[in-house]
């Protein structure tokens, strides 16, 4: 027999003790995983905010944090909305009807507007125009992926795209028809858009928005502002081929824009950047967020303190199953004595026997290490689902922190030889002579 | 030493003393010479306390004397350090003793496989299920000693003692706690199975009728001066 074979029949022999023992070190260690893994898949979604495309988020006055979760993760409410005229001045010449430069043109590079406030069947609707997924990016820095149709076109009013798991969720495909509701879910009905295009699994919150043409998302009732007492709607487009008529401008608002950013002539991308930020801040249409310096700040301030104080409570957990492993081991050396005396023996050395002991309590710390780390997983699979409906981010079985996960299992068998060298001493120096000689 | 053709165990001006709780020291063994030769069977008599379990403790290795020579298969183990005499342990002796002998946790099998993990050869699976064969306990190789009555207990002990082909075996009182019945069989046994793999055999017993079957039988006390100094009825005024 190996000493590994001896050390695995001494833990046999106390099967109970060291199967309760292994246990309350796996249920440990499953805390342990399931923490580490869902703290490492909430950063990611926060960090993926980081490649979408875009660096700064204008929207109302308010806080920035506020409107960084509404328009990039879909969390919390829509602060207010800006006005249609703030909106042109991001806007070049080009794409605007008086033919003139926004004051903010030249600073910007792309400007996407959203609209925000309705539902369907508890998923974020998004009014916005075709930019948005043509171009704007995934999160990863790569362009929009549509597993059946494509984007909808600015022409096409009633035109939408499905986020994957909404796509999945409600079985929608393309061709269906799909009618908002208003404000809310139980808000009134709108009317119906039509699935256009479903996009691809971005592992974002965009997974579960519902994005429609936001030429028709104002035609909506509730959706045109009010005109002040007297103001004439501006002149509107003549109707579409569809019979659509678009809503006078100084009817519209938008939620917020999402901006990339240029570089002003000699000046780098950062301090542009900075300045058309400080140049919104001061004035009084709105204001300018940084999507990644709100998402770090958040991060640092409260979520990793929290995860940190998870770990710790966890690794307690886990260092009270590895004393666990010591009083267990403790509680057996009077037994343990005389089988250590009847292998020195038969020829065993004092380092045999403080290996078997130090064997036997790694067998222990890596089998209930290996059973916490799949049930570990199994929890993260268990609420997986939940965690990508809510967080728009996959989580399953196999997500995974590589690295911290890769440093339990020896964090682990260090642990359990520490907790295990009290009895292994014990073994090493058991008194062979007078255990041979028995009680008698 | 004349006469001595080829001793398997052999002792030189051996002693041997302990620290008593008081703080005295309490001589115990104090022994010229005394030899085992190869393939010899002797029993080893002596009165309780007169140092018999330290002489096979100190022949074994588990005790280094405090002086003299101790030699085990012509090395003097003596000058060895404790890792050594184990592994002059674990290859040229079989232990057997009076009770305790059997690892509780490990099947009858097992038990004599673990014997084999500490010595020079590598453990043989069919070797020790052949000894506890020659045993009768063929049928019994996965039992735990706890569901074996104490004369097969035995049995495994001395199969186990056996497992490194050594050159004596060392029994220190084997039939103390058997009955009657049973002590006859181990004894015949312990012979029998000594005399098949060609190991000498030292038993420590106090029963006259087993030492009587002996071809050779020795008294601690005759060689023994720490012994016969402790049992003389001369005492300090
Ligand atoms: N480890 C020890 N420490 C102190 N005294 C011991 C120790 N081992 C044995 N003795 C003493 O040595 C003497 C001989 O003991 P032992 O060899 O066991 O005798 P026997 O086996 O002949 O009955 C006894 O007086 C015993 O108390
Ligand atoms: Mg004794």
């Amino acid at each position: 027999m190996t000493l590994f074979g001896i050390a695995w029949r001494n833990i046999r022999q106390r099967l109970l003790t060291s199967g309760l023992t292994a246990l309350s070190l796996a249920l440990g260690v499953a805390l342990v995983v399931a923490t580490l893994v869902t703290g490492r898949i909430v950063n990611r979604a926060f960090e993926s905010g980081s490649g979408l495309g875009y660096n700064m988020i204008v929207g109302a006055k308010g806080s920035p944090l506020q409107l960084v979760l509404n328009s990039v993760y879909f969390i919390s409410k829509p602060i207010e909305n800006i006005s249609w005229a703030f909106y042109q001045e991001f806007l070049s010449a080009a794409a605007r009807p008086d033919g003139i430069d926004g004051r903010y043109a030249a600073s910007t590079r792309t400007a996407v507007p959203i609209c925000m406030g309705d539902y369907f069947r508890g998923h974020r609707v998004v009014g916005t125009n075709a930019a948005f997924f043509d171009r704007l990016t995934r999160g990863d820095g790569r362009p929009f992926e549509f597993t059946a149709g494509a984007n909808f076109t600015d022409d096409d009013f009633f035109g939408g795209v499905l986020g994957a798991a909404v796509a999945a969720h409600l079985g929608l495909r393309v061709g269906d028809s799909f009618a908002p509701t208003h404000g809310a879910d139980d808000g009134a009905v709108h009317d119906p858009f039509k699935v256009v295009g479903i996009l691809a699994r971005t592992d974002t919150p965009l997974d579960r928005g519902v994005f429609v043409n936001m030429e028709g998302f104002y035609l909506q009732d509730g959706h045109a502002k009010p005109l002040p007492d007297g103001e004439a709607p501006t002149a509107v487009a003549p109707p579409q081929a569809s019979g659509h008529v678009p809503l006078p401008f100084n009817q519209r608002e938008v939620t917020a824009i999402l901006l990339e950013t240029a570089s002003l002539p000699g000046l780098p991308a950062e301090l542009t950047a900075m300045g058309l930020r400080t140049a919104i801040n001061e004035g009084r249409d709105g204001q300018a967020a940084l999507p990644v310096a709100e998402i770090r700040q958040l991060l640092d301030l409260f979520v990793r303190p929290l995860e940190l104080l998870l770990l710790l409570v966890t690794a307690l957990v886990v260092l009270v199953s590895a004393i666990g492993i010591l009083v267990s081991m403790v509680g057996s050396s009077l037994e343990r004595s005389r089988d250590v005396a009847i292998m020195r023996a038969l020829g065993a050395r004092r380092s045999h026997v403080l290996a078997t002991v130090l064997i036997e309590a790694v067998l222990l710390a890596v089998g209930g290490g290996i059973a916490g780390w799949v049930l570990g997983h199994l929890l993260v699979g268990a609420i997986g689902p939940w965690i990508t409906t809510n967080a728009g981010v996959t989580a399953s079985v196999f997500s995974a922190a590589p690295l911290a996960e890769a440093l339990l299992v020896p964090f682990l068998v260090v642990l359990a030889v520490v907790a295990a060298l009290l009895p292994a001493i014990a073994a090493y120096r058991t008194d062979v002579a007078k255990w041979l000689q028995g009680p008698g | 030493m004349a006469g001595m053709a080829n001793p398997v165990v052999e002792l030189r001006a051996v002693r041997k003393a302990f620290v008593a709780p008081g703080g005295e020291i309490v001589p115990v063994l104090d022994i010229d010479t005394f030899a085992l030769e190869a393939g010899e069977q002797c029993a080893l008599e002596g009165q309780s306390g007169s140092g018999k379990s330290t002489l096979l403790n100190v022949i074994a290795g588990i005790m280094r004397p405090d002086s003299g020579n101790v030699f085990v298969g012509g090395q003097d183990i003596a000058r060895f350090d404790e890792a050594s005499r184990d592994r002059v342990r674990a290859d040229t002796l079989g232990l057997v003793f009076q009770q305790f002998n059997l690892l509780p946790g490990f099947t009858a099998l097992e038990n004599v496989l673990v014997a084999m993990s500490f010595g020079s050869v590598r453990p043989d699976r069919t070797r020790a299920a052949d000894l506890l064969g020659a045993v009768g306990l063929g049928h019994r190789l996965d039992h735990k000693p706890a569901e074996l009555s104490i004369g097969q207990q035995q049995r495994v002990a001395v199969a186990r003692a056996l497992a490194n082909r050594p050159r004596a075996v060392l029994a220190d009182e084997p039939t103390a706690s058997i009955d009657t019945r049973h002590q006859q069989q181990v004894i015949d046994l312990l012979r029998d199975s000594c005399r098949t793999e060609g190991a000498a055999l030292l038993v420590v017993t106090h029963d006259p009728g087993v030492a009587g079957q002996f071809p050779r039988q020795v008294r601690l006390e005759d060689f023994n001066r720490a012994a016969r100094a402790a049992a003389s009825p001369a005492r300090p005024a």
